[in-house]
Parts: structure tokens; C-alpha cells; sequence
């Protein structure tokens, strides 16, 4: 198993361009490409492919420079969007084409073959027509056929957007459980923030072309590298204000909302900044507590109970904040009603600190 | 049997008016009229030329001599040659034509057909004034230096093939081209993406998803082909048989038309046989693999 690298690659075409682009990813890893679509995650799959040549920069497998390799000389394979399918062929040979193309002994195909199909749970689909596949055998005969050839390097370019939602969550632990049986490199290009969060070892948050952040899901999601990465990963909320050190090593916001303790770590930041606060990472309170450090005071607009959680719209002054409960008990459940007054809080070290980026949300 | 013709009638009763017009067509212009020629065929010619209503197998039974078998074969080499040689030239310009945006597509296929526009015995001639002793490029061959003779096209076997395969190049093109166009190009990608190369991925990926176009394009121009008069009597000249020559001939020459419907019988049904086995074939090979 080799490492894939991508070394300052660059690719242009009209007016997107992939701005010098450095990855390492590790044999066997599960990383994703996350962005939103027009960022550049399917030109990075194409180029990995051998679909489309790179302006300038390599990509290294292993010791072996493959960028300009054709698709058939690598040992890349692709699970395409819409699967891509062969109509003219039943299950059994689209998944045995690459293993047929190498003209292996009948025997030693048709085991390869049911070993792959089982492993995918296609088994009993061998017969079948493409035209009679469900949407999500169709995913899985796809995953068998490029998985079959034992790749180094597994593309898969959004595989769960032609799903059911109900079918995706079941579907994404599948494929992470046989990522880690193969062995194989896997590596996703998704628009989905959660996808990508629940499969990946680690994953690229990439925009216009750039790729902002590279890291672990909990790194991304606590720690991100700016204000777009931290709303696209999930929902944020955003007070601006100006850091001030009130004391050695205590540091502070302040803000139109009042003045908020926070934690700040090595990084140097501006005077000017924005403090991010997931709504997770927020509780609601009934009473002004002393016990709590930063509150905010503000008015219920509206509550959505999504069963293992109840979302919050809450108005203070002019800010809308969001807020997720989810460990509550009935009692402050039923307590709770759209314009209620009610207090925020959060614990300092919760709050994300970012230099201030484009105009107030 | 019965039983189905029966329930034929009955239908006959639900059927929309596109669906009468269409039968009325069918039977005023197709069947009506072969039926004819087929009845003459069994009927004698008298010896003023007219047409004896008598029964007879004789027609059949000289049809069946060497001499028309063997222009019965040189027919059928004959087109399935233009017709191949339509598909290996008709093949690249499809794609073209299939991958090229809306706008050069338009344009491609009104240039294709544009000659068509054109009466089809002008273009003939426009041929003959190309490819002729005297004609254009024997002129420039000539003064080039690269033949001191005439290059003899017309009124040889070549001729002939040249004209079928200018004629019915672009009714092969259409059908080739809503093959391809329809044809996915992921599935390209995803042929080389599991390791074929370029020919492995034409003949194992973009051919068999594109066969049903290339057998129907193959029979649109064939079938014609087998019964064409005009183009192998103006380029082919009197040297060069061709079964539809041998059948004006019966008619309009000899004045023969029984022995004439009777060859014009064996080649209409021998063509909707060997439609009918394709198609059966298919029928059978498809149901296999399904169940």
C-alpha cells in the first residue's frame, strides 16, 4: 500500500483554476474532499483519475510519479456518480470487467468475483440486468466492480447522492467498515458536511479552487481554520467584538452584546475579531445564574423539537442565535415556549476565536 | 389461429384514427401492391408479353437457375460491401456529430444532407463528370503525372460501389447518430477507469451499447441498396449485373412481368426472412440473459 501525494497541483479551465494544491494522504486512510460545489473537489478526483492532466505539479503513488499516466495505467479506480454502469452487461461481468480486460484464468475471475459480491452483499444479484437494480444494489455492484482489482487508490465521487436519505447513514457505515477490511486508500468527494464528517479519517474543507484546512473531523469542527469553514461544517453562531486582555493571560471580548471571557491559544489574532459558538455548545437558562461566566439575554422566536433534540431561534437585541439542547429533562422542556425570556451561556473555552472575515452575518 | 384473428376484429373497433391511417398506408401502398407482383408471379407470360392468368412454378424454377443466383449473389457482396464501407466511414462522423455542441451538430447534419437537396439523377451526373475518362480527376491525375491513361471508374464494378456508398452514407449516419448521442460518456470513463484501453473500450463498452443503431442503420441501407436500378445502370454500365437491373429488364425490356415479379418476390421475402430471423434472435438471446 503507497501513499498518494498531490504536490502542487494546479489545473485551469475557463475561469476556475485549482490553486497549488499539497496533500499526503496515508495507505488505507478514508479522507474526504468537502466544499461546496465549483470549489475544485471533482477536478481534484479527475486529476487523481487520469481524466484530466495538470497544469503543473505531480501526483506521486507511492515512489511512482502517475500524473501522467492514462486512467487504464493506474492503479486508481473510480466509483462514479451516477455509477456509470455497463447496460449491455449483467452483474457478475460488470463487476469481473477489469479482471477479463487482464485475461486471469476463468477460476481464479469467478472467485475474485463472488468474493467482492459478498463482501458487498450483491451475491445473489450475479444474474441480474443493470436495468433492474435499485439505486442502492446499483451503488454496491459499483463499489464490487471497482473494488474487485484490488485498487491502491478508491475514488468515489458523491456515491450517495442518487440515495434515499434513510438508506445514506446505513449505507456510509458499510463502506467506512469495508474502507478498513480492504485496506484500500478511499477517497470521497462529497458537498455533504455530515458525510463527511462521519466517514473520514480526515478530510479537506476546499473553496474557489483553495484548500483551506486539512485535518481530522473533530480538529475541523472545533478548531476550524476560518469563518467558511467553520459555517460549512455545521451551523454557527457569530458575535463580533474586540479582544482586550484584561488581565495577564485573561482575555476578553467586547462586544455590542456585552463582554464575554474567552480562551485564547498561541495563535495571534487582531484586535477585531469574531467569536463562534456551535449551538450545541449553548444552554439555555431559565434564571440569570453567578455561576455562569458569558450570558446573553433573549427572547424565544421560535422551537423546533426534532426528538433527540430541540432547536432554539432566539432574538437578543438585533442578533439571531441558534441554539441545539439536547440532554433536557421534561420538565424544562414543557417550560420552554416561543417568546419566553430566557438566557445563553457557554463555557469560555467553547467559544472559537477568527480574525474577522467579509461583512457580519 | 382462429381465435387471434377473432380477437383482431374485435380490437379493430378501438382503434384511433393515426392508427387507420396508418394501416390504410400500409395496405394501399406496401402490401397491396407486393401482393400483386406476388399473384403475377405465379402467372405465365403470353407470348405477346401480357400476363396469362395461369398457374405455374415455372417462374420460380427459372429464377433459381445459376445464371440469377449468381447475380443474386454478386448483389448481395455488392451492398453488404457499400453498406460496410458506410458504417466504417459513417461510424467517426457520428460521433462527431454526437459530441459536437448543439449549434455544430445543427450545422453538420443540414451540410451532410444539403446534396440531397439536389435531384438524384444530377447527382449522379455530377459523379460521372468527377469520375469519368474525362472527367475532373482524371484531368488532374494526368497533368499531375501520375497516370498517363485514364483511370477507369465507371461502368466497373467500382463505380457502382462508389454510387451506393455516396448515396446512402448519410441514411446510415442518422441512425449511428441518435445511437451515440444517446450513448452515456461516463460509461467511456469508467471502461478506462478500470483499465481498458482505447480499443478495448470501443469494442468492449461503446460497441454493444451502440449495436441495435449499427444493425438498423445497416438494414436502412442495405435493403435498398439490394433492389437499386438507377445508380448501377448510369455508373455501372451495361458489363455490371445487378439484381435490380435484371428486374427492369424482365419488365420493361422482355416484357416478362410474371418472371420479373417473381424475382422481385424472392428478394422481398428473402430480406423480411432475414429480418424476421434477426430479429427472433434477438428476441431469444435477451431472454436468456434476463431470466
Amino acid at each position: 500500500m503507497y501513499e498518494l501525494r498531490c504536490e502542487s497541483l494546479e489545473k485551469s479551465f475557463g475561469s476556475f483554476a485549482l490553486q497549488a494544491l499539497d496533500l499526503a494522504i496515508q495507505p488505507g486512510e478514508f479522507f474526504s474532499l468537502l466544499g461546496p460545489s465549483g470549489c475544485g473537489k471533482t477536478t481534484v478526483l479527475r486529476l487523481l483519475g487520469g481524466f484530466e492532466q495538470p497544469g503543473r505539479g505531480r501526483i506521486m503513488l507511492g515512489e511512482r510519479d502517475i500524473t501522467r499516466l492514462p486512467p487504464h495505467k493506474r492503479n486508481v479506480h473510480t466509483v462514479f456518480q451516477r455509477y456509470a454502469l455497463f447496460p449491455h452487461l449483467n452483474v457478475f461481468e460488470n463487476v469481473a470487467f477489469s479482471l477479463r480486460l487482464k485475461k486471469l484464468p476463468r477460476a481464479e475471475i469467478a472467485r475474485r468475483v463472488e468474493e467482492t459480491m459478498s463482501l458487498t452483499e450483491i451475491g445473489q444479484l450475479a444474474q441480474r440486468r443493470i436495468n433492474q437494480l435499485s439505486g442502492g444494489q446499483a451503488q454496491r455492484v459499483a463499489l464490487a466492480r471497482a473494488l474487485v482489482d484490488q485498487p491502491a487508490v478508491l475514488l468515489l465521487d458523491e456515491p450517495f447522492s442518487a440515495l434515499d436519505p434513510s438508506l445514506r447513514v446505513r449505507v456510509r457505515e458499510e463502506l467506512r467498515a469495508i474502507c478498513k477490511k480492504v485496506g484500500a486508500t478511499f477517497i470521497l468527494v462529497t458537498h455533504d458536511q455530515e458525510e463527511a464528517l462521519q466517514l473520514s479519517d480526515r478530510l479537506a474543507v476546499m473553496r474557489d479552487g483553495r484548500c483551506l484546512q486539512v485535518g481530522t473531523p473533530k480538529m475541523i469542527y472545533e478548531d476550524p481554520a476560518d469563518a467558511f469553514v467553520a459555517s460549512f461544517i455545521g451551523p454557527v453562531n457569530e458575535i463580533r467584538g474586540e479582544l482586550a486582555e484584561t488581565q495577564p493571560g485573561e482575555w476578553s471580548v467586547n462586544s455590542p452584546a456585552g463582554t464575554f471571557r474567552v480562551k485564547k491559544n498561541g495563535t495571534p489574532l487582531p484586535r477585531e475579531v469574531s467569536m463562534l459558538l456551535r449551538p450545541e455548545k449553548m444552554r439555555l437558562l431559565r434564571q440569570k445564574s453567578s455561576a455562569q461566566e458569558n450570558l446573553i439575554e433573549g427572547e424565544i422566536l421560535d422551537l423546533t423539537y426534532l426528538g433527540s433534540r430541540t432547536e432554539y431561534t432566539i432574538r437578543s437585541r438585533d442578533s439571531i442565535f441558534k441554539v441545539s439542547e439536547a440532554e433536557m429533562e421534561r420538565q424544562k422542556k414543557r417550560l420552554l415556549n416561543p417568546r419566553d425570556r430566557v438566557f445563553l451561556s457557554w463555557k469560555s473555552e467553547d467559544a472559537i476565536l477568527l480574525p474577522q472575515t467579509g461583512p457580519a452575518r | 389461429m382462429k381465435v387471434e384473428v377473432k380477437r383482431l376484429v374485435l380490437r379493430l373497433r378501438d382503434w384511433p384514427p393515426s392508427a387507420w391511417i396508418f394501416f390504410a398506408w400500409l395496405v394501399c401502398l406496401s402490401l397491396l401492391p407486393f401482393l400483386i407482383i406476388f399473384a403475377m408471379s405465379f402467372a405465365v407470360r403470353s407470348p405477346g408479353g401480357d400476363i396469362a392468368w395461369t398457374f405455374t412454378l415455372a417462374n420460380y424454377e427459372r429464377a433459381f437457375h445459376l445464371v440469377y443466383l449468381r447475380v443474386l449473389t454478386k448483389t448481395v457482396f455488392l451492398s453488404a460491401g457499400a453498406t460496410l464501407t458506410c458504417l466504417l466511414v459513417g461510424f467517426p462522423v457520428a460521433y462527431y456529430l454526437a459530441r459536437a455542441s448543439h449549434a455544430q451538430r445543427q450545422i453538420g447534419l443540414i451540410l451532410l444532407f444539403i446534396p440531397f437537396w439536389t435531384n438524384f439523377i444530377l447527382r449522379i451526373y455530377g459523379i460521372v463528370s468527377i469520375f469519368g475518362n474525362h472527367g475532373l480527376l482524371n484531368q488532374l491525375l494526368m497533368r499531375w503525372g501520375l497516370v498517363d491513361t485514364p483511370v477507369e471508374i465507371l461502368y466497373t464494378r467500382a463505380g457502382v460501389y462508389l454510387g451506393l456508398v455516396y448515396n446512402y452514407l448519410p441514411f446510415l449516419v442518422v441512425p449511428l447518430f441518435s445511437a451515440l448521442e444517446k450513448f452515456d460518456l461516463s460509461l467511456r470513463e469508467a471502461a478506462m477507469d478500470l483499465g481498458a484501453n482505447r480499443w478495448q473500450t470501443f469494442t468492449r463498452v461503446l460497441l454493444p451499447n451502440v449495436k441495435e443503431g449499427v444493425a438498423v442503420g445497416s438494414l436502412f441501407v442495405f435493403i435498398p441498396m439490394m433492389g437499386e436500378y438507377v445508380i448501377p445502370d448510369l455508373l455501372g454500365g451495361a458489363k455490371e449485373v445487378f439484381l435490380g437491373k435484371v428486374m427492369v429488364e424482365q419488365f420493361f425490356t422482355m416484357h416478362d412481368w410474371p418472371f420479373g415479379s417473381a424475382l422481385a418476390s424472392i428478394l422481398s421475402l428473402g430480406l423480411v426472412l432475414a429480418v424476421w430471423l434477426r430479429m427472433s434472435l434477438e428476441r431469444t438471446r435477451s431472454q436468456t440473459t434476463s431470466s
